[in-house]
């Protein structure tokens, strides 16, 4: 344990905390003597640091397959079977098929809500919203709002979850002049519809999408003017990974696994097929008819031969076959299982996986690879094996994951519409998190591991965020949360208040101590067990809010 | 049990404390001692993307204009528009306000600089810079959290020694827990919720996270200890000095923040801040205008307006205590690519900026002819970046811990680039120092970037 002395002045607890765990290499006594030599103190090996035993299985699942338990979910859960595993793996099997769950609320929120653009077509959406006077960048704003109102409302939780991990995975800015207006058809047709399907065949959809080939300039990349940003990314981020990169090196130096492949790519690949992917282009100028669907410009192919992946592609192919080989060939090479495998081991399980789960996972990777579930059975694998049910408090909730789980634990019903005063403010405040979903600018997506949301700004505006969240009130001075309806008549106390909205927000008890904290907070030094006057008294009433503010903000709410 | 501690992390520990806004803390707070501590800041500026830096700084000159201009038919900066350096090279006419600094001696050039390796990979390449390790990208410590944790000539206790001033932290500082990083003081802070409960709800955060000591417990308690410092010190707002303006973008206001920050005398020794959009592979802009333009001319001004904040045109001088360095992963490709944009390439350049600068360009010009350039397509790296970082380390900083910094580096020489006193680099790994955090112990020789 470190040590901490701990006291109160000026209204503020400060803190002293060892915060190196290092010995002293100068002392103030004799650091003006230059150290030249070996450091002759060595460090000692701090003790693990305990992290609070896995909760019950319906708290864990719902926290790490979804956005965290809504009011019902819990019983939910635990009428799928009479123990944990039994419900574990039931849910797990309805939350792979989510066509089997009704999810009428969620469809009438998002009725409810006005989208227009939503089910356009991407020629439609490109009419409209590019060739057309419609505002360009309304697509975007309503494919957001929509992933606020799915991940709150939706019943297909874990649905939800992967959309965001594989947007992240394939990400494009989506505040972009050219990819805002056809951003819903890219989160529909691209990552939606294939987020349980065939990896190869998300590939398809991503590298055809307008979305991506404006992204990543290969809109623009021909025989005579070839541009590698696409390639780049497709080898590095959205298939084999920086893991399988050996950088700038010859593809004949590059050693072969034991069924002839090479282990890993090179620049030379990425130059190569950049050549392959010449004239996959957009369909945006008025001689072809300016639709924005995606088309192939055969005139600007780089006709002859290429070898990529040790994949020999020869010349003067089909239309678009050189570019299919390409994702072929990366679709159904190991280390690409071995990349897609971790990175979906690193979001449901921890930063740095067991390799055990990411071996089984990339070996159904690779068993499945013309399977239209493919990454359902992989999925599988992960979400019914020991190491994803055993781990707990491996990372935290991120902002995104923090504010509507908050959301969901407080039955907060907010009005996300395009253009609309209250959603205005809502993401005026949330961009502040760190994590305005869809802009992360750069082609990797959000980073997902816990060093960088740990940090003090994510931690501080999503602490603030939430905050705001149980005081937020429309222009009538109506409350967004009504605390006080959702508090049972006969729930008073400070104790009873405490336990009540402790086990609706978290599902579970707190430790001893933090719970000893919510009450005392609530109670101010009032006998605990003495009714308070939430009925008739405004202070009491905030007190209440500034509680569940507390509650958000508390460690136990965080883990996942 | 650690047996000493090397450094707290001091919050609003006392009214001493709090009344110690503007003065330098490390000399006044600790003046009883033999030693003076080192008060240096280091502002490390990171161009995210792979800057174009050969519209930057580039040949006006000689057979490379030749080279220049046949490669880049559209888009090279015209001679006659480009300000002078060292009449070999000049300088993008968009960077007016820098070319001041450059002119007062105090901006040095060093080009054909980069990772001495070949990897073409944005996110490889910004992690080799940033952990410090060309040819490693898994380490969990960067290279400012090892030069903090090297350094033997801090006060033991410093209120705010490091900053990120980003909504997110910054790999660099990855691993020092007494980094903060916060994007806007204004904001910084729980005053929203009903205001009458706020006080006790923040004690109440306090004693909820110093329940365990769990990594989570940990970081929240720092966010909450940064929290009470910047409500502390910087709730006030700020005016720039010596009528400095800064870009109105996230980029100008974050530096302006690393000024009031400096101002505070909170102690910052290092603070980190990107400026992103560097990833030029599509319409750059012809000439010396358009979209690269704007971008170096946000640059170049948001730097000159630090400058002048930090006085080095005249007022109080906080220049000759700062040096800022300006970084990138890569340089890009000399050939345009048919779009009228550059693809990804090698050596890149960086700047040093300081009171304590040499100015002046600095470093050896690889050519530009076919067989000079790297893999026959890019500036060559004839600068390692530890090169000037470990100067800047030694001279500057008064660290000489390389061999902890920057493991595997080996055959550091200055280049020249600020003035201070040179100190034998010390190239023991450190052992166990770095891997405290459960980073892969052992062999240092691993991550030798020396390959290549």
């Amino acid at each position: 344990m470190e040590s901490r002395g701990k006291s109160t002045v000026h209204g503020h607890t400060t803190m002293t905390r060892n915060v190196h765990n290092l010995t002293a290499r100068g002392t103030r006594g004799n650091a003006t003597a230059m150290r030249t030599s070996a450091p002759t103190t060595v460090v000692e090996t701090p003790p693990p640091k305990s992290l609070p035993p896995p909760p019950a299985a319906a708290v864990l699942a719902l926290n790490k397959m979804g956005y965290g338990p809504s009011q019902g979910d819990i019983g939910a859960f635990n009428a799928l079977g009479s123990n944990g595993d039994e419900r574990h793996t039931a849910y797990v099997e309805q939350q792979l098929n989510p066509n089997g769950i009704d999810d009428s609320e969620a469809d009438a929120r998002l009725a409810a809500a006005g989208f227009a653009t939503l089910d356009m077509t991407l020629e439609q959406l490109w009419a409209n919203y590019v060739t057309g006077d419609g505002y360009r960048y309304r697509p975007y704003y309503e494919v957001r709002n929509a992933a606020f109102i799915r991940a709150l409302y939706s019943t297909r939780q874990l649905k939800e979850l992967m959309v965001n991990f594989w947007h992240n995975h394939f990400n494009v800015y989506g505040r972009d002049y050219w990819i805002a207006p056809v951003f819903s058809s890219y989160d529909r047709d691209v990552i939606r519809a294939n987020v349980f399907g065939n990896f190869r065949a998300m590939l398809d959809g991503m590298a055809k999408h307008t979305a991506m080939l404006y992204y990543l300039d290969n809109y623009t990349s021909s025989n005579a003017g070839p541009n590698e940003n696409f390639c780049r990314e497709l080898f590095e981020l959205h298939t084999m990974g920086a893991e399988n990169y050996l950088g700038v090196m010859q593809q004949s130096q590059v050693p072969l696994d034991n069924e002839g492949r090479p282990i890993g790519y090179v620049d030379a690949d990425v130059f190569e097929a950049t050549r392959c992917f010449t004239g996959w282009s957009v369909n945006n100028s008025s001689s072809t008819g300016n639709t924005g669907a995606f088309l192939y410009r055969s005139e600007w192919h780089d006709r002859f031969q290429k070898t990529v992946l040790g994949t020999f592609i020869p010349q003067d192919q089909p239309d678009l076959k050189d570019g299919h080989d390409v994702l072929d060939a990366l679709a159904s090479h190991p280390g690409t299982a071995r990349f897609i495998a971790r990175k979906l081991c690193a979001k449901l399980i921890s930063d740095d996986p067991p390799q055990s789960i990411i071996d089984q996972a990339a070996a159904v990777f690779m068993d499945n690879l013309d399977s239209s579930v493919q990454l359902k059975k992989v999925m599988r694998t992960i979400l019914n094996s020991d190491e994803f049910r055993t781990t707990w408090a491996e990372k935290a909730k991120n902002p995104f994951e923090i504010t509507i789980s908050a959301m969901r634990g407080t039955n907060s019903h907010f009005h996300f519409a395009y253009d609309a005063n209250d959603t205005d403010s809502f993401f005026y405040r949330y961009d502040d998190t760190g994590q305005p979903i869809y802009r992360w600018p750069a082609p990797d997506g959000y980073p997902d591991t816990r060093d960088k949301w740990q940090s003090a700004s994510p931690r501080v505006m999503t602490w603030r965020f939430a905050n705001w969240l149980i005081d937020f009130h429309d222009s009538n001075g109506n409350f967004y949360l009504d605390l006080l309806g959702q508090t049972p008549g006969n729930v008073r106390s400070a104790n009873e208040i405490a336990d009540f909205w402790i086990n609706r927000i978290l599902g579970y008890s707190m430790t001893t101590a933090d719970r000893t904290q919510i009450v005392q907070f609530m109670a101010q030094g009032h006998n605990p067990d003495a009714d308070l006057p939430l009925d008739t008294d405004e202070d009491t009433r905030d007190r209440l809010r500034a509680m569940v503010g507390l509650i958000l903000m508390s460690p136990t709410f965080q883990w996942r | 049990m650690p047996k000493t501690t090397r450094r707290h992390f001091v919050v609003g520990c006392s009214a001493a404390v709090a009344g110690m806004s503007g003065a330098r803390f490390g000399s006044l707070l600790f003046a009883d001692t033999e030693m003076p501590y080192n008060n240096e800041t280091l502002i490390v500026v990171f161009a995210r993307g792979g800057m174009d830096s050969m519209n930057l700084v580039f040949p006006v000159s000689g057979v490379d204009r030749g080279h220049y201009e046949a490669a880049r038919p559209d888009i090279k900066v015209p001679v006659n528009e480009a300000l002078p350096l060292d009449g070999q090279f000049g300088i993008h006419p968009a960077v007016g306000q820098l070319h001041n600094v450059y002119q007062a001696g105090r901006l040095a050039v060093v080009h054909a600089a980069g990772v001495p390796l070949g990897n073409r990979s944005h996110f490889d390449s910004q992690a080799f810079m940033e952990l410090g390790t060309p040819g490693n990208n898994q380490g969990s410590t960067g290279w400012l959290a090892r030069h903090f944790q090297s350094a033997y000539n801090l006060p033991p206790e410093i209120v705010m020694p490091s900053i990120s001033v980003s909504s997110i932290q910054t790999t660099s500082l990855l691993g020092d827990h007494d980094s903060i990083n916060m994007s806007d003081p204004g904001d910084f802070n729980l005053q929203v919720g009903p205001w009458e409960w706020r006080d006790a709800q923040r004690l109440a955060m306090r004693n909820l996270y110093s329940s365990d000591d769990t990594w989570l417990h940990t970081s929240s308690l720092q966010a909450l200890d940064a929290m009470d410092i910047i409500e502390i010190h910087a709730s006030g707002g700020y005016t720039p000095a010596n009528g400095a303006e800064y870009p109105n973008s996230s980029f100008g206001r974050h530096l302006k923040v690393v000024a009031q920050m400096i101002k505070l005398g909170l102690g910052l020794r290092v603070a980190t801040i990107d400026i992103g959009g560097w990833d030029t592979h599509n319409g750059q802009g012809d000439g010396s205008g358009g979209y690269f333009a704007s971008r170096v001319g946000e640059l170049g001004g948001g730097l000159a307006a630090l400058y002048t904040d930090l006085g080095g045109f005249g007022g109080t001088d906080y220049t000759n205590n700062t040096t800022v360095v300006l970084q990138s992963e890569f340089g890009r490709r000399l050939r345009q690519n048919a779009d009228r944009g550059t693809d990804h390439g090698h050596g890149g350049v960086m700047l040093v900026m300081g009171g304590t600068t040499i100015g002046g360009v600095h470093g050896t010009w690889p050519g530009l002819a076919n067989d000079q350039l790297y893999d026959g397509a890019d500036l060559a790296v004839s600068t390692d970046f530890r090169r000037v970082l470990s100067e800047i380390l030694i001279r500057r900083m008064g660290n000489n811990s390389l061999g902890v910094v920057f493991p595997g580096y080996a055959d550091y020489q200055p280049l020249g680039v600020v003035h201070g006193t040179d100190l034998p680099p010390d190239y023991s790994p450190g052992g166990a120092l770095l891997f405290r955090d459960g980073f892969e112990s052992g062999d240092a020789s691993v991550w030798s970037g020396s390959q290549g």
